[in-house]
């Protein structure tokens, strides 16, 4: 039995605008499940709704089995963190972390008890006479934390209860929040708007957009096997390059006037059968993450040209190259110390994200000679240089594909809808 | 002395403060001279509302002679405040007594205060808190409300309080002094203001019930605007003339409003010997309390509620 259980989820607000639509997710005991996505995507809503603080306009919330859709927040045991904590700011640390046992009418002896437990859980045991405005920001975090898992809550819910910690205590908190979920073990349902976070703490992750599951699975398999294109963008950072290509009669894969050989198999991926069989003559979005684009050894030459030049110029010269080779000119170079992100162009259309306002037309009338369609992740002693040309071996192993109508990735067994997709995707 | 010298030194830190939070008046597009003007405009305001009560603060220790005879504005003997004040507690000409109608106003202005605030502050949260069938309309009614004039209301208020026997009751004072539309106006807009949706929800998921999470979340976060209300409607019960001058006909239920009108009437008629020292005697008792009262609220109004309680 799950410990929560969301059954085609549905909230349409009174205005017509539909928050969440149709979502279906389990949430075993123990697990810890992140559910991701930009912001607006009705995740948090998604939330409110298991919380028992947003009406459901259709289908079912199960807490323990038991459907709660008309039970009152007070008597779901549940315990929540708020994305701005909401603490009582009246009462001191003890009392914010005890309210939820007086309210059960838990004895002050026993209480105490439960509320130093708690405190010492979370490193409060100095604080727990002071109130709310003399704590740090961390600190607060921590109480709003130790109000809801003093109760031993068999559900834990929160609501992006990081984003309001700069970027250092962020990363101690991540850590802190699975120790204590370790400790404690109840079910957790984690919003946030930072796939990093969900990758991170996430057992299982569930993509959120548009009011609508993208995928559910475990982290790995989401960043490996991304069921369509919004997954494949949100997922891993930097972002998966995306580009429209064409596969010609001779199983090649043709991106602007650059051709990727596929070794002549049109069946290149492990575990994937026949994915782009039939597709011949027919176009195709080809992704590849930044880490899969190896810097051809000794390949690098100088682009004499400015920022016009591109691969386009020398057809031949890409043809030459050989299986699993793409030409790029190198834009700008990011040294992050332990990698090097190195911003590319490359002469093949970058499939567009609807999402995205500014075409790649708009950027190149911005920044001209700057505009770029592609992030290649290196060793950090690579020496490559802004204005350079290089070519990245591609093993056609690790190459996604998908559809450009549907947006569903090519390959999968049956090519399923990402709604169906996300229920079991993890077992694959 | 440690007490005194840390309240001085905080005062000074207080004072420094402020001088640092202060802005060039420049900076609000205002010009230097402009500042001078409106603080002179603001001193002759303050001298305007505070001559009567000099005027009457230096009268109430001056015989009936000596009123309208010396110099408004200054003292004169004999000395007769404390002759005058002892009047006060007297039976004039068997018209009443003025500490009776003391009694009586402030009988009536705290049960009819304190219920207009409790009521202003339950309506005000719930209007701002939870949405429910009719919600608006009730809030649009309860404002149209303030813009009745209560002497629209007088015949069929008088005949109601007779069908009702509320004449001569206290409940006919106090029941409609506890309705307050601008208590339920400005509770609503500081609820709206200062408690906020998510400590409602967490106090929920913390398994409060509505009443708990009122008094114990909503309510200490309210103070402020609570103290607000009460203020404003103990002095509209005080200062209420109209409604007890409507429902009451016998002296002893009086009010100082009806009380003292009572005696200015007398005053102007008979030509008593001691009657306007003890109005403007009385009229100086009267005022002193709700003084009293302001002074002590005072400390509620302040700022920072909700430090620390919501991340932004």
């Amino acid at each position: 039995m799950s410990a929560i259980g969301l059954e085609n989820l549905s909230k349409v607000y009174a205005s017509g605008v539909t928050a969440v639509s149709g979502l279906s997710l389990d949430v075993d005991e123990g697990e810890f499940v992140a559910l991701v996505g930009p912001s607006g995507c009705g995740k948090t809503t998604a939330l409110r709704m298991v919380a028992g603080l947003e009406t459901i306009t259709s289908g079912t919330v199960r807490l323990s089995g038991r459907i709660v859709n008309d039970v009152s927040p007070r008597v779901r045991d549940i315990g929540m963190v708020f994305q701005n904590y909401a603490l009582y700011p009246h009462l001191t640390v003890a009392e914010n972390i005890g309210f939820a046992l007086a309210n059960k009418g838990v004895p002050r002896k026993e209480r105490n008890r439960r509320v130093r437990e708690a405190a010492a859980t979370l490193g409060l045991q100095d604080l727990l006479g002071r109130k709310p405005r003399q704590l740090s920001g961390g600190q607060r975090q921590r109480v709003a934390m130790g109000r809801a898992i003093v109760r031993e809550p068999a559900v834990f819910l929160m609501d992006e209860p990081l984003s309001n910690l700069d970027a250092k205590l962020r990363v101690q908190m991540r850590a802190e929040i699975l120790r204590v979920h370790q400790a404690i073990g109840s079910a957790t349902l984690y919003v946030t708007h930072d796939q990093v976070e969900a990758m991170t703490m996430g057992d299982r992750i569930a993509v959120l957009s548009g009011g609508r599951l993208q995928q559910y699975g475990r982290p790995r398999d989401l960043y490996a096997r991304p069921a369509n294109l919004f997954v494949a963008r949100f997922i891993g950072s930097p972002e998966m390059n995306l580009y429209q290509a064409t596969l010609d009669d001779s199983g090649d894969l043709v991106l602007g006037s650059q051709r990727l050989a596929l070794g002549g198999r049109p069946t290149p991926l492990e575990g994937r059968p026949a994915p782009l069989e039939g597709r011949a003559g027919r176009p195709v979005i080809v992704g590849v993450r930044p880490e899969d684009l190896l810097l051809g050894p000794g390949e690098t030459t100088s682009s004499s040209g400015s920022g016009s030049a591109s691969a386009s110029d020398s057809d031949s010269a890409s043809d030459s190259l050989g299986a699993g080779t793409l030409t790029a000119d190198v834009r700008v170079v990011e040294p992050l110390g332990s990698e090097v992100h190195a911003i590319f162009s490359i002469d093949a259309p970058a499939a567009v994200d609807p999402d995205l306002t500014a075409s790649a037309e708009e950027t190149d009338d911005l920044l001209p000679g700057l505009a770029y369609n592609g992030v290649a992740r290196l060793d950090p002693r690579t020496a490559v240089r802004p204005g350079e040309r290089v070519t990245f071996r591609v093993d056609p192993a690790r190459l996604h594909f998908f559809d450009p109508t549907t947006g569903l990735a090519i390959g999968w067994p049956g090519d399923r809808a990402p709604d169906q997709a996300g229920a079991r995707a993890d077992s694959a | 002395m440690t007490v005194r010298t840390s309240r001085r030194e905080r005062r000074r830190q207080a004072r420094l403060e402020e001088q640092e939070q202060s802005i060039p008046v420049e900076l609000y597009g205002l010009r230097r001279g402009t500042v001078p003007l409106l603080t002179a405009l603001a001193f002759l305001f303050a001298t305007f509302t505070l001559i009567p009560i000099a005027w009457i603060l230096i009268n109430s220790t001056k015989t009936q002679a000596n009123i309208f005879e010396t110099f408004g504005f200054w003292f004169a003997r004999p000395f007769d405040f404390f002759h005058t004040f002892s009047l006060l507690f007297q039976n004039v000409d068997g018209y009443g007594t003025y500490i009776q109608w003391f009694g009586n106003t402030a009988l009536y202005a705290v049960i009819g205060g304190v219920g207009a605030t409790a009521l202003s502050a339950f309506a005000g949260y719930g209007l701002a808190r939870f949405r429910f069938r009719g919600s608006r309309v009730a809030f649009y009614v309860i404002i149209a409300g303030l813009l009745v004039p209560i002497t629209a209301l007088t015949i069929p208020l008088y005949l109601t309080y007779a069908k009702a026997h509320l004449i001569n009751s206290i409940w006919g004072m106090v029941l409609p002094s506890m309705v307050s539309p601008i208590g339920v106006y400005l509770m609503r807009t500081y609820a709206e203001i200062s408690v906020p949706r998510d400590l409602i929800d967490a106090a929920r998921i913390d398994g409060g019930g509505e009443l708990r999470i009122f008094f114990r979340v909503a309510l200490p976060l309210m103070v402020p605007g609570v103290v607000t209300v009460l203020l404003i409607s103990v002095v509209a019960v005080w200062n209420n003339y109209f409604l007890p001058l409507l429902i009451f006909n016998i002296n002893t239920k009086y009010p100082l409003t009806v009380g003292l009108g009572l005696w200015s009437g007398r005053a102007v008629n008979s030509g008593d010997a001691d009657l306007y020292p003890m109005l403007v005697m009385g009229g100086l008792v009267t005022i002193i309390p709700l003084i009293a009262l302001f002074l002590v609220l005072q400390r509620y109004w302040r700022g920072g509620m909700l430090l620390g309680s919501i991340a932004n």
